[in-house]
Formats: C-alpha cells, sequence, structure tokens
C-alpha cells in the first residue's frame, strides 16, 4: 500500500469476526494519529452485532490516518487506519515538523493518500453496481417486482418486459412465476458448499467380495463422504435411535392459502411457518426439547423455528428463526429468504443453526406428497410441508349439502418423538394448525 | 327506495335527524326563510320554526362559536356556511376552540358544519375552494366528504351523531347532478373508505366530485381501474388504500383541491411509507394546481382536473 514513492503503509480493516458479522463499530481508537505501534498491538476497541473485541495492529509503525470515527459502522474489510511502516520509532511524524498539522498535514503530505482512498471506495461501489448489474440485468425494476423476485428466486434477466420501453411489470414477472413453476422452491437450489477435499482414497472395500475381479481402480471407486453429509448421517441415525419416532399425517385444504398467496405474491411456506407458530403455542408440549439426559424443556412462550434449507448434493441445514412468534406472515417470508440465501452462501453463525424448539421441513417443491421426515434431536417434533395439489374432494355447504369441487389440498405429515407425547396430542395439533389454514382470513 | 338528488339527500338527512331528535338545530346565513342559498333548507323554518332553523349575522366566527356553545350545553347544532370558502372567518373557533376544547377539557364538542365546496361552475376564487386539507392538519376535527346522494345522507347523520366536531364536506357540484337511490329514515354511514369500482390493474384513489371524473375517465381504458372513494379524509381508512395498493400496485390519486399538501398527498406518503414493496411503478398525482380558481369558464376548466387529465394519467401509468 504505498502511496508515495518513499513512504509504505498498511492497512487496519474492519476484521471479519466469524462468518455471519457483516459490520463493527469502533468503539474507542487506543491509538492517535501519530503514535507508534507495534505489530500486534491492540490498534481499537471494536463492536459487532456479536460481539465487542480488540483489533490489532498488522504492523509496526506509525499510525498515519484515522479513517473512521469513534462511534461509526462499517462494513467488514473497510480501511479503518492506515500505519507508516517506514517510519521510524521516535522520528516525529511529518506533520510535527512544522508543514502543517492533523489531517490536513496528511492530505498534504500524502497526494496520493486521498485518491487511494476514493479508489478503494470506487472499487467497493463498483463491487455493489456489478451485484446489481448481475442481478438485474443492468435494468431497473420497481419495487414490488424486486420483492417477488427475491421471495422466488427470480432471475429478473429471464424476463420479458411488456411495460414502457421493455420494462419489467409486476404482470410480468408474475406471468413468469405461473409460466415456470420450477423457479419456484428458492430453497432447493445446487449448493455452493464445496465437499471438503477428499482424503487420500481410501482403498475401496467392495460389500460383496468378488475375489474373481480386479480390484476397481481408485478413479472409479467410491469418495468419503463430506464432512457435511456424515455430520447429517450421524445425527439422522441417532435420532432414530434414541426417539421413539412416530409420524401422523392430516390432510388441510389449502384454497384459502393459494388465494392469500396469490394476492401476497408469497409463498406457501411463510403461512404454513406463521400458522404453525400460533398452533405451537397453543399444544407447547411439541414446542420443546428432550435431551439424552431426561432434561424435558417445554417453550410456552417462544418458538424458535427450525427450517430446514436444501444445499442440493452437498446436504441440509437447519437455521432457526428465533422468536418467529413476533413475525407476520412477511416477516417470516423475509427471515426464511435470508436465512436460506445466507445459508448458500455459508453466511451462517453457529449461534443461527441452534437452539430450535421445532422444524419444518419443506420438500414439496420438488412435488413430493407424503414422507416420514426425521425429527432434529433434541427437538420432539418435526412438520414436513408437502406439494399443494388440486384434487377433487367432497365439500359441504352451510346447509349440509355435499359436493364434488376441486380444492388445492395438501398432506401435513408430522413426525414426533412418542417418548415426549402421545398420538392424541399430535393429531389434536395438526387438526388445529389445519383449521387455522382453512379458515385463513383473505383480504 | 325514492331516488333523491344529492342535495335532497343532504336536506333529507338534516329533516330525519331533526324529525328523530329535538337537539338538533340549524345555524346559518339565509338558511331560515330563504331556505339557503342553495335551497338546502328549503321549508325547514315552517316544519320546525325559527328556534330549531336559525338565521343568522354574516359571522362564521359567531355561528361556528355559537354552535360550540351549543354542543357543550348538550345540543346537535349543524352550522352552514353558505360557501366553503367562507369557513376562514370561522378559522379560529374550529380549529383553537373546537378541535381542542375535548383534549382541554374534556368536553365533547358535537358540532356539525357544513361546507358546500369545490367548483366547476364559474364561481371563481371565494366561491369554488376544496379547503378540507386546511383542517386535515388541525388535530381534532374530522372531515367526511360523500359522492353520492347515499353516502351524502349517511355521512350527515353519522357526522351529527358523532361526538366531536365534523366538517362535511358537501360538493356543489354534486347537488343537483348526482342522483341515487337513498334509504328513508336515518341510518349511519362509517367514516371508512369505499370501493367505487373494483378492479385489478391501477387504483384510482380520490373523493368527493372526482368519484365520478375518475369513474368516467377510467371506464373504458383498457386495463382493470379500481376506483376508491375515500369518504372521509379524517380519519382516513389506511386499511383499505393499503388493500387497494397492494392488489393493483399502481396509483394515481385525484384532488380537486390544490395540489400542494391536499388530502392526496397524505394518501401519498402512506403508499410511499407502508406500500413501498408492492409498488409498480410512480404514485402519481392529479390535482389542481397551486393558484386561486379562475372565473373564466375556459381557464377554470383547465386548472381542475377534467375527466381527460385523469385517464390520461391512468392510461400513462397503466403503460408504464
Amino acid at each position: 500500500m504505498s502511496s508515495s514513492s518513499t513512504d509504505t503503509y498498511v492497512d487496519v480493516t474492519m476484521p471479519q469476526m466469524g462468518v455471519s458479522v457483516a459490520e463493527g463499530t469502533v468503539v474507542e481508537w487506543k491509538k492517535q494519529v501519530g503514535d507508534w505501534i507495534e505489530a500486534d498491538e491492540i490498534i481499537a476497541s471494536i463492536s459487532t452485532d456479536k460481539i465487542d473485541t480488540d483489533v490489532e495492529s498488522p504492523a509496526t509503525g506509525r499510525v498515519s490516518e484515522i479513517l473512521v470515527d469513534v462511534g461509526d459502522t462499517v462494513d467488514v474489510g473497510t480501511v479503518m487506519a492506515r500505519i507508516a511502516t517506514d517510519a521510524k520509532p521516535g522520528e516525529a511524524h511529518r506533520s510535527e515538523n512544522g508543514v502543517g498539522t492533523g489531517e490536513a498535514a496528511a492530505a498534504l503530505e500524502a497526494p496520493g493518500e486521498a485518491g487511494e482512498l476514493s479508489g478503494d471506495t470506487e472499487a467497493e461501489h463498483a463491487g455493489t453496481a456489478q451485484k446489481v448489474q448481475r442481478q438485474a440485468g443492468g435494468r431497473r425494476y420497481s419495487p414490488v417486482v424486486m420483492r417477488i423476485a427475491a421471495e422466488h428466486g427470480i432471475d429478473l434477466s429471464q424476463v420479458q418486459g411488456t411495460g414502457r420501453g421493455g420494462r419489467v411489470s409486476k404482470k410480468d414477472v408474475l406471468a413468469f412465476l405461473e409460466q415456470g413453476p420450477a423457479q419456484e422452491p428458492p430453497m432447493h437450489i445446487e449448493s455452493p458448499y464445496k465437499p471438503d477435499t477428499p482424503t487420500p482414497p481410501r482403498k475401496p472395500k467392495p460389500r460383496l467380495a468378488r475375489p474373481q475381479e480386479p480390484a476397481p481402480a481408485p478413479a472409479a471407486g467410491g469418495q468419503p463422504l463430506s464432512r457435511m453429509r456424515q455430520a447429517i448421517g450421524a445425527r439422522m441415525v441417532e435420532s432414530l435411535q434414541t426417539a421413539a419416532t412416530c409420524t401422523t399425517i392430516a390432510e388441510a385444504d389449502m384454497t384459502r392459502i393459494e388465494a392469500a398467496r396469490k394476492a401476497s405474491g408469497l409463498s406457501y411456506l411463510p403461512y404454513q411457518a406463521r400458522a404453525t407458530v400460533e398452533t405451537l403455542l397453543e399444544f407447547p408440549a411439541l414446542n420443546a426439547t428432550l435431551e439424552n439426559d431426561g432434561t424435558h424443556t417445554v417453550y410456552r412462550d417462544a418458538v424458535h423455528l427450525g427450517i430446514a434449507v436444501s444445499l442440493g448434493e452437498g446436504g441440509l441445514i437447519v437455521p432457526v428463526i428465533r422468536d418467529a412468534q413476533d413475525l407476520s406472515v412477511e416477516g417470516l417470508a423475509k427471515r426464511i429468504k435470508d436465512i436460506a440465501r445466507r445459508a448458500r452462501s455459508n453466511e451462517l453463525a453457529p449461534d443461527e443453526v441452534r437452539g430450535g424448539t421445532f422444524t419444518i421441513t419443506n420438500p414439496g417443491g420438488f412435488g413430493s406428497i407424503m414422507a416420514t421426515p426425521v425429527i432434529n434431536l433434541p427437538q420432539v417434533a418435526i412438520l414436513d410441508t408437502e406439494a399443494v395439489v388440486k384434487r377433487p374432494v367432497v365439500v359441504t355447504d352451510e346447509f349440509g349439502n355435499d359436493s364434488i369441487a376441486i380444492r388445492s389440498m395438501t398432506y401435513l405429515c408430522m413426525s414426533w418423538d412418542h417418548r415426549a407425547l402421545d398420538g392424541a396430542l399430535a393429531a389434536q395439533f395438526l387438526t388445529a394448525l389445519r383449521k387455522k389454514l382453512e379458515a385463513w382470513p383473505i383480504n | 327506495m325514492p331516488t333523491l338528488t344529492y342535495l335532497q339527500a343532504i336536506s333529507d338527512a338534516m329533516r330525519e335527524e331533526m324529525r328523530a331528535d329535538e337537539r338538533v338545530f340549524l345555524m346559518g346565513e339565509d338558511i331560515g326563510v330563504f331556505g339557503g342559498a342553495f335551497k338546502v333548507t328549503d321549508g325547514f323554518i315552517d316544519e320546525f320554526g325559527p328556534k330549531r332553523v336559525m338565521d343568522t349575522p354574516l359571522a362564521e366566527s359567531a355561528i361556528i362559536g355559537c354552535a360550540i356553545g351549543a354542543s357543550v350545553e348538550g345540543m346537535r347544532p349543524i352550522a352552514e356556511m353558505q360557501f366553503s370558502d367562507f369557513v376562514s372567518c370561522g378559522f379560529d373557533q374550529l380549529v383553537n376552540v373546537a378541535g381542542k376544547t375535548y383534549y382541554r377539557m374534556g368536553l365533547s364538542v358535537n358540532i356539525t358544519v357544513r361546507l358546500p365546496s369545490g367548483g366547476g361552475f364559474s364561481g371563481g376564487p371565494f366561491h369554488s375552494q376544496n379547503p378540507e386539507a386546511w383542517f386535515m392538519h388541525a388535530p381534532g376535527l374530522k372531515i367526511v366528504a360523500p359522492s353520492t346522494a347515499e353516502d351524502a345522507k349517511g355521512l350527515l347523520i353519522s357526522a351529527v351523531r358523532d361526538p366531536n366536531p365534523v366538517l362535511f364536506m358537501e360538493h356543489k357540484h354534486l347537488y343537483r347532478r348526482v342522483k341515487g337511490e337513498v334509504p328513508g329514515g336515518t341510518y349511519e354511514t362509517p367514516f371508512t373508505a369505499r370501493i367505487a369500482r373494483e378492479g385489478t390493474d391501477l387504483t384510482v384513489i380520490t373523493y368527493g366530485a372526482m368519484v365520478h371524473t375518475a369513474l368516467e375517465a377510467t371506464a373504458d381504458l383498457e386495463g382493470s381501474v379500481e376506483v376508491l372513494d375515500l369518504r372521509s379524509l379524517v380519519p382516513l381508512d389506511e386499511e383499505a388504500i393499503l388493500r387497494s395498493v397492494r392488489k393493483t400496485s399502481k396509483v394515481v390519486i385525484v384532488d380537486e383541491a390544490n395540489q400542494m399538501c391536499a388530502a392526496g398527498a397524505q394518501v401519498a406518503a402512506l403508499i410511499a411509507e407502508r406500500a413501498w414493496e408492492d409498488l409498480d411503478g410512480p404514485v402519481v398525482r392529479v390535482a389542481t394546481p397551486d393558484v386561486p380558481i379562475p372565473f373564466s369558464p375556459p381557464l377554470e376548466q383547465a386548472v381542475l382536473p377534467q375527466v381527460d387529465d385523469v385517464r390520461e394519467a391512468c392510461r400513462e401509468l397503466l403503460e408504464y
């Protein structure tokens, strides 16, 4: 980082404090401009939404510039200060040589500096612009179009615009959504998690001895499972071996949700999640954990809702929406979208995948209509929401007359731990959930 | 149900309410023997007598002030401003006394002030204004503005029965142009918005005479246009506005009032704040420019929002 031919500078940047931290706030500068600092000496205290910590100097030298004021919050990676590494201890800072003082002097002394700083900013902006560009294909979109696209994971550059000047209107994006249901499930996309670097291939062990055949060449042989797959496997086996897993299935008429969903542009999941959260508050026995040591905890006031996010081949992760009871359908939709996105880009913090009290898994986007999910221990139940399909069903009007109608139906499949509760409660829970979904208010 | 004009519906509301409740009485300039400048109270003095149909001096401050005092004593006065423009002379009584008495002293000011408003008949700058926004800005006053005969009667009865001071904006241009079936007896219309026509592609939000302009302007457009008649400006039916915007994602707001800080400005702000993620285009306003209303008929037509202005704004936004 040289800003002139004679001086060498090292940047002090806002450090990355764990995967989920995107920004930090400067609490205190321990050194001021002109102070000498040793490498690894603390230069500043910062605070993030997770932790408060100190920032160590990356180099030995003299603090030449402080670019972020105390109290300001900046993105991870932002240059907070610069250290002149050519300076010598005891040597006066240039600003002390009577040329000028403070920032003005720094600017005068290092004419390249300002340029460099703006260079950084521009680079950052260019990055953002590129992101937007990539996402938007160089076109501009109205808020509602952006929202629907975000909720459904639509690449707007694929949408044909029929508005003025080819603008993509709400109608266009809804039409696109209608015609391309393959775009629908945003949570099931190819995994961004790369399998761990394979350990040197073990000698393949054919399950059945076939002495006549030569051992297959390693290239054609198996690869070890990724660490994530191994972890999932261990937890699933543990669950099935530990819990007394039963599955109860109820059928729900989703026609009203379908109507609400069409009006709002959201997927089914946030509605199902909201209804589930409300029902859990009525049936706290299902909003509970049962530890191996027999500790049984029932959560009566808060639902920390796990949402299983498929990472495609890579596996599965269950981020937790804490205090889901405080969120509306729209709020849940936003949070689900957010955690799914961050799960896929490996940005979840460890805390965000712990502490769930109930889990929803939602493979229906792939078209399945029924499943028996595996309980996410130590929770005592998991709800599996499946595809919504139109079926002829018997409906009864207010006078008791029956008729056959086409309704949007789905199965609500819930696995629960018979150690913690009994089937009657599971059935009551699902019935209450079904009633909520079937009576959903439509504006 | 009898078919009444907007004006007859207003008369009917007062007549029925006066028959039903002897606390109700009228005050205004020339409303007695003469029957009012627009003949809204024609014949009232014969039925109810001069004590309940009081001719007053040309002093709006006195009219509103007396009404406030009477209401504090338990009466339910209905005060007529001969033209809504003249209410400026009663501004202090309305804004500082009527609007704040409950807040200051816990006394209900149960008055109704009728304000014949609006232009379109070459009335010039003193007889054509839409002053509702002056009072929207003043806490403590309710403001309603019917567009149909049925709502004119129902809203006026609701206004008389409401324990707060209510300004009843009756549009002069609608007096004899708008007719409709009006239920007999007394009934209340809530201070909420009404969907004048359902639609899916764009919402026109307006009130008063402009509801008819909007309906006519959008009747034969390509695209399904919803027309939302606010009916009440204070309280503003925010949920109805947001519901419609969330459905259509495009909004044209029409005010006959001068554009600056008109009722529609508040609606636009609400939408920007609470329906941002549902918008598929700019919030468009059609309103009277910030000029006095001219006498000259062609000039007046040029400043007041016309059917073509609204149609063009809607067409533009539908194509956006």
